[in-house]
């Protein structure tokens, strides 16, 4: 194999004196600091980089510009490594992806040469019958077709996503980009500048034409970015995409940035397109900017001889490029028929070159196993109809071949950001014609080509988002385009044999965009997911205009009638682990939470907090465990963490009437140190959440409300205040306040040991709340009832939460005080009969259904849902919710939450929550049933999993004998 | 991400707030009939145009009305409820 | 009886590393992590200090400000900003009608207002408090929050006695940045209950970034 690499250069991008050694395919090669993997192996003489996706066919460069798919290598880890892209590792062991046996010998490049039997579409329609064949078809498709294969023991890199911030962010570093980056620094803006290619100036860093002229306005444009400190330049890195109001995801190695900027200059260029001929894909076909981006970026020569094939003046410059670098240009051809006449043609024929005008390459000619080219056919070409005159045809010598037929604009951002487009006849391109507030467009991307009209359309820009910014500067106006168009309308060349791609990515030929609209995909949005043309990883950069052009000429419209797709983020392909970035799980404990870990808890998320939901004992299952903890409660005492309860101070004068109007109950009669039951309905009059509100003062209400609805009721209260507009604080402590609940019959004795308050039942009945004090903390204590008829809530501040904790359990030893979780709290609740909302209601209930009219008060004149009440309380109950058990000795299938309640094979309502009762000694729960079930003894059945019915029967809460 | 002006905190990303639905003026409950008081709770008008929002800056617990016109996502004003500036939202007639 | 002590909300965090304990403003809190010298390296690049132990008082409501003037304690005059309200305690204004006092190391006002007397008083309500509170500085303390914050935090965007409130991955927190000891760190409060996992994530970037938490004694030497 030959090398390529040139001599040394100005402005290349490699270090001659690092050597960097790597394998591709198992054969060993070196490259240079600064090389790509694909730069290192085209210096190295490799032309085969990998094979397509469909057909197996070979590949190398097609564009060099970042979005080259077909060069996709894998190093046994990493699954698609772009190698146009990544830079060059000492010790890379590569192998191309999608081979069966190496990128030379694939397997199944049989698969080439039966590919007429394959069109486009074809698998859907030979395959889906049967359907039960579909997924053989299928698994066997899959593994002919694709790219690299899934590493699943890929390992966890972070990849950090930062945010920055800038006034003016321009997304292109080439001519126009770094003009209006330096104008908009000079107007007093901060400004961010991004560019994909690890050294900024964009085409000046390749399109010489032979010349030296540009590399001059490069060195003076750069060195001037360089020296301004008001602009940040992020190299090596692409704006993935365009969000609201100028957000710009700007993603490399490293990881995300998102650029939050004030106004966003999108001078992203244009890609160059493929004119579409008979095995245009062959290795050593490629476009002319990437033969030029090879030649004075890595030094290295595309080929040694060499036909250049254009339909726009551009093919000029890079048969003057390829001339210079020591590359025998055999033939230009020119497909347009008008002869171009000025000082490039006669430069180009003085070096020997043939131009051959109004001809056309017909097919590039293989060499064996089409691993690379061994000539071209051309032949005079009719632009009418597209056609080749085959009967003079000329063949002619060559190893490779370099393309230029025009540009399609890298508009993908300005899509994005809501552009409206304009298809210019003069250059047969999309330019837009409406942007965004704030959003502007400058150079190739905006239809400007000539290298002056570029650097003058970046200051225009970069004025008018000046302006845009609050500046005053000078409005720049930029000459129209002269000449002919830089595109071509139409640059394909028929052939009976096909093969003469569009897609590189998919594998997609002329007769599949016919074949697509013939079956009545012709709207572009529809053969684009027909053909799949622009759905393959470099999403239609090079493909896209060709179909809409081919559209076009199928059902004999102009272009812009067949309107553009819009290229989603991200601009290239971003790996997973970028997207995931670190993992941010924010979740909230209590000050025990060590404790419990330490004591064994099983975790269970409740909102936004972690609780135990038991304490595992050694040998014993979740539910012996719960059974256990709740019997403790029962027989002697118990203990469980509640801080995560929501508690919200409602504070002020009109504290009891915004309690009045929020919840269904009455407060302002309410005592100094009682505590009443709040439900809180919403406007339809559906139960949201209750609590308890204990009266501390006046003009002070402390409201707790359950752990997974009380951020939401907080809202709730804070919306109604703004609007009520009652002289009212809220105060919301559910953080600052740890809460410990000791329940049970020798609860009041533990808690006598440590707190002087007098405890007893006449003392401090249900419904009564103190404040007390323990070892000189001040501590308010309820008397709840929720789990179980002697319980007493304990709420202090939260650091003094572990200290009390392990003092109760200090003075409950005696009596086997026992912790316990929310499981078992849930199992507790519900032996008193006691509904939870959430859990015992859905997102309909009302409280006539859940019998909770005592909780009403209708007399108020308002309170939020009671107008939907009145409404309600007019119709028939179609459900109501009652506790039942089963029978005692129920051997049966056990019934679960959310199984039916049938009747006579109709629905009549659900099981909301069910257990085993150790204290009851059998099954117990609640259930919605219909209302002539409803009567205390009424029998219904429960539809269990296994389809049998269990009888359960209507009794009165509590389950069991709580005296 | 959008951002949004809270009327209390400036400008901030969207992720640092909750949307609270449509503002609607309640009817009077006590005058209004059964059939007022359920379209009220149970009709939401999704034609798109210029909307009142309500949106929550969750780090500060603010709620403020946002006029946001639902075709163009574009927010007009933002306030807190009851110091409405010249409102851009067209009563229903 | 013992006497009872306070927890940090961050004291979860501390099974993992064992750092040297010691007492402040009767709450257990961690006076270093590492060695000397390697705490004083990380809080050149970047140092987490956990002061939840600070005094604090939270107050709130149309008369809040009042009643602190009366006490002899400074207000801010505008919303979202902060004051040395008395030598060495700040004082917070949240929006518009809430305050939060802390005392810095050696400050001293918060004893003297927990005489507030909320029968006696209208219009102002006290708020329980019971945040984690942290100290973070170093070099690389932008870059950190760079990722942690989608706000421009820099100088230029922000008034130098600004409040900020936010999300900080992805939990509501309050900013300040301030000057201590001729250093500029930021400051970082938000509710007691994600204490824990906010510490965890700083802590975890820190050490990326070649910081790491470093405790009471090197941040106040």
């Amino acid at each position: 194999m030959m090398g390529m690499r040139l001599p040394a250069k100005i402005g290349e991008w490699i270090k001659r004196d690092k050597k960097i050694h790597f394998t591709f395919e198992g054969q060993e090669y070196f490259g240079y600091e600064g090389d790509t993997i694909t730069s290192a192996l085209l210096a190295a003489g490799v032309k085969v980089l990998g094979r397509s996706f469909k057909y197996h066919r070979p590949r190398g460069v097609l564009s060099l510009a970042n979005h080259d798919i077909n060069a996709l290598v894998t190093d046994g880890v990493d699954t698609n490594i772009r190698a146009d892209v990544v830079k060059l590792v000492n010790g890379m062991q590569l192998q191309a992806v999608n081979t069966d046996g190496g990128v030379i010998k694939d397997k199944r490049k049989y698969i080439d040469s039966i590919s007429p039997l394959l069109p486009v579409g074809f698998y859907y329609k030979a395959f889906h019958k049967p359907a039960s064949l579909f997924p053989f078809w299928e698994k066997l498709i899959r593994k002919a077709a694709g790219l690299g294969i899934v590493n699943f023991n890929f390992p966890r890199i972070n990849k950090r996503k930062l945010n920055d911030f800038c006034d003016v962010l321009v997304i292109g570093a080439g001519p126009s980009g770094l003009s209006a980056a330096l104008s908009a620094a000079s107007n007093g803006l901060e400004v961010i500048l991004v560019d994909e290619n690890q050294y900024i100036g964009g085409t000046l860093t390749y399109d010489h034409a032979g010349q030296d002229t540009s590399q001059q306005i490069l060195k003076d444009l750069v060195a001037s970015v360089l020296d301004h400190s008001s602009i940040k330049i992020y190299s090596g890195a692409y704006a993935a995409g365009y969000y609201q109001d100028h957000m710009v995801p700007v993603v490399t190695d490293q990881g995300i940035t998102k650029v939050r900027a004030k106004a966003v200059i999108v001078a992203t260029g244009a890609f160059e397109q493929p004119p579409v001929f008979h095995n245009n894909d062959l290795p050593g076909v490629m476009l002319g900017s990437a033969a030029q981006r090879m030649i004075h970026r890595y030094a290295v020569k595309p080929f040694n001889i060499g036909v250049v094939v254009t339909a726009n003046d551009h093919g000029y410059r890079v048969a003057l490029d390829l001339v210079n670098a020591g590359v025998e240009v055999s033939a230009l051809v020119d497909m347009r028929p008008k002869p171009k006449q000025d000082a490039q043609v006669d430069a180009l024929v003085g070096k020997g070159v043939q131009v051959y005008t109004g001809y056309c390459i017909y097919e590039a000619l293989p060499v064996k196993g089409k691993l690379g080219v061994s000539g071209a056919l051309v032949c005079p070409y009719d632009e009418e109809t597209a056609t080749a005159d085959i009967k003079n045809a000329v063949r002619i010598e060559c190893d490779g071949v370099a393309m230029s037929a025009g540009w399609a604009p890298a508009g993908a951002l300005l899509y994005q950001s809501g552009m409206g487009v304009a298809y210019r006849n003069d250059i047969q391109q999309f330019v837009p014609n409406r942007l965004p507030k704030g959003v502007f467009a400058a150079g190739r991307v905006n239809g400007v080509f000539s290298l002056d009209g570029r650097m003058n359309d970046g200051l225009r820009a970069a004025a008018e988002a000046s302006n845009f910014l609050g500046k005053q500067v000078n409005v720049v106006s930029v000459a129209e385009h002269q000449g002919v168009s830089p595109s071509h309308p139409y640059p394909f060349v028929h052939h009976p044999k096909g093969k003469n791609f569009v897609d590189f990515d998919e594998d997609i030929q002329i007769k599949d965009f016919i074949n697509a609209a013939k079956e009545g995909f012709d709207n572009i949005e529809l053969m684009k997911r027909f053909t799949t043309v622009g759905m393959g990883p470099s999403q239609g950069k090079h493909s896209n205009m060709n179909a809409i052009r081919i559209l076009a000429k199928i059902r004999n419209l102009p272009v812009e009638k067949i309107g553009s797709t819009t290229a989603r983020p991200f601009f290239h392909p971003t790996p997973m682990g970028h997207l995931g970035g670190r993992s941010f799980h924010s979740h909230r404990l209590t000050s025990l939470h060590a404790w419990h870990q330490a004591a064994g808890a099983c975790f269970v998320d409740v909102g936004a907090w972690s609780r135990p939901a038991y304490y595992q004992k050694a040998g014993l299952s979740r539910l012996e465990n719960i059974q256990q903890e709740s019997l403790a409660v029962r027989q002697s005492v118990g203990i469980i963490d509640s801080s995560t309860l929501g508690k919200v101070e409602v504070c002020g004068p009109d504290a009891a009437e915004f309690l009045e109007r929020f919840y269904t109950g009455v407060y302002a009669d309410q005592k100094i140190g009682r505590s009443r039951y709040v439900l809180l309905l919403d406007e339809l009059g559906v139960m949201v959440d209750d609590g308890i509100a204990t009266r501390l003062a006046d003009e002070q209400f402390f409201v707790t409300m359950s752990t997974a609805n009380a951020p939401a009721v907080y809202r709730e209260m804070q919306r109604w205040l703004q609007i009520w507009k009652l002289n009212v604080t809220l105060v919301n402590v559910t953080g600052a306040y740890g809460v410990i609940n000791v329940a049970g019959p020798k609860a009041a004795k533990v808690l006598s040991k440590l707190v002087s308050l007098d405890l007893s039942e006449a003392a401090l009945p249900m419904g009564r709340s103190a404040k007390t004090e323990m070892n000189g903390v001040s501590l308010r204590i309820v008397r709840a009832a929720f789990v179980a008829k002697q319980a007493y809530e304990i709420y202090m501040p939260s650091p003094y939460a572990l200290s009390i904790w392990k003092a109760l359990l200090e003075a409950g030893k005696e009596e086997g005080i026992c912790p316990f979780g929310t499981d078992t709290q849930r199992l507790l609740r519900l032996e008193l009969g006691h509904p939870l909302p959430g859990i015992d209601t859905d997102g309909l209930t009302n409280p006539f259904e859940m019998r909770a009219d005592h909780a009403l008060n209708m007399d108020k004149p308002f309170f939020i849902g009671k107008r939907s009440l009145e409404i309600i309380a007019k119709k028939p109950l179609t459900k109501v919710l009652v506790p039942f058990v089963l029978a005692e000795n129920y051997k049966g299938e056990i019934p679960q939450d959310c199984n039916l309640i049938i009747e006579n094979g109709a629905i009549k309502g659900r099981v909301t929550s069910i257990s085993y009762s150790p204290s009851a000694k059998r099954i117990i729960g609640l259930a919605y049933v219909a209302p002539h079930q409803s009567q205390l003894g009424s029998v219904f059945d429960i539809r269990t999993d296994n389809g049998s019915l269990a009888k359960a029967t209507v009794v009165t809460a509590p389950f069991f004998n709580a005296d | 991400m959008k951002l949004l002006n809270c009327p209390m905190n400036g400008v901030r990303p969207l992720s640092e707030f909750l949307f609270g639905g449509e503002f609607r003026e309640m009817p009077n409950p006590d005058a209004s009939t059964d059939l007022e008081w359920a379209s009220y709770v149970h009709y939401r008008d999704n034609a798109p145009g210029i909307k009142k929002e309500w949106w929550y800056h969750s780090p500060s617990g603010t709620w403020f009305i946002a006029e946001r016109n639902t075709l163009t996502d574009e927010v007009l004003a933002t306030y807190l409820h009851g110091n409405s500036p010249v409102s851009k939202v067209k009563e229903p007639s | 009886m013992t006497i009872f002590i306070k927890t940090t909300p961050v004291a979860y965090t501390h099974y993992a590393v064992q750092p040297r304990i010691g007492m402040h403003h009767g709450m257990e809190i961690a006076l270093s992590f590492e060695g000397d010298s390697t705490e004083k390296a990380h809080k050149q690049v970047l140092a987490v200090t956990d002061v939840s132990c600070f005094a604090r008082f939270g107050i709130k409501g149309p008369k809040a400000a009042d009643w602190l003037n009366q006490q002899g304690i400074k207000t801010p005059e505008v919303m979202n900003a902060w004051v040395e309200g008395a030598p060495n305690t700040l004082v917070l204004r949240l929006g518009g009608s809430e305050f939060l006092v802390e005392d810095q190391a050696q400050g001293k006002a918060c004893e003297a207002l927990t005489s507030f007397d909320q029968a006696s008083t209208t219009g102002a309500y006290q708020v329980a408090r019971s945040d984690a509170a942290f100290i973070l500085g170093g070099r690389e303390v932008l870059n950190l929050l760079s990722e942690l914050c989608m706000l421009d935090l820099r100088d230029s965007a922000w008034p130098s006695h600004g409040v900020v409130m936010t999300q900080v991955a992805g939990i509501s927190a309050t900013l300040i940045r301030e000057s201590l000891a001729g250093e500029q760190v930021y400051r970082i409060w938000c509710d007691g209950t994600y204490g824990s996992y906010l510490w965890e994530v700083l802590t975890e970037i820190a050490q990326e970034l070649g910081g790491g938490a470093v405790g009471l004694i090197c941040r106040f030497q």
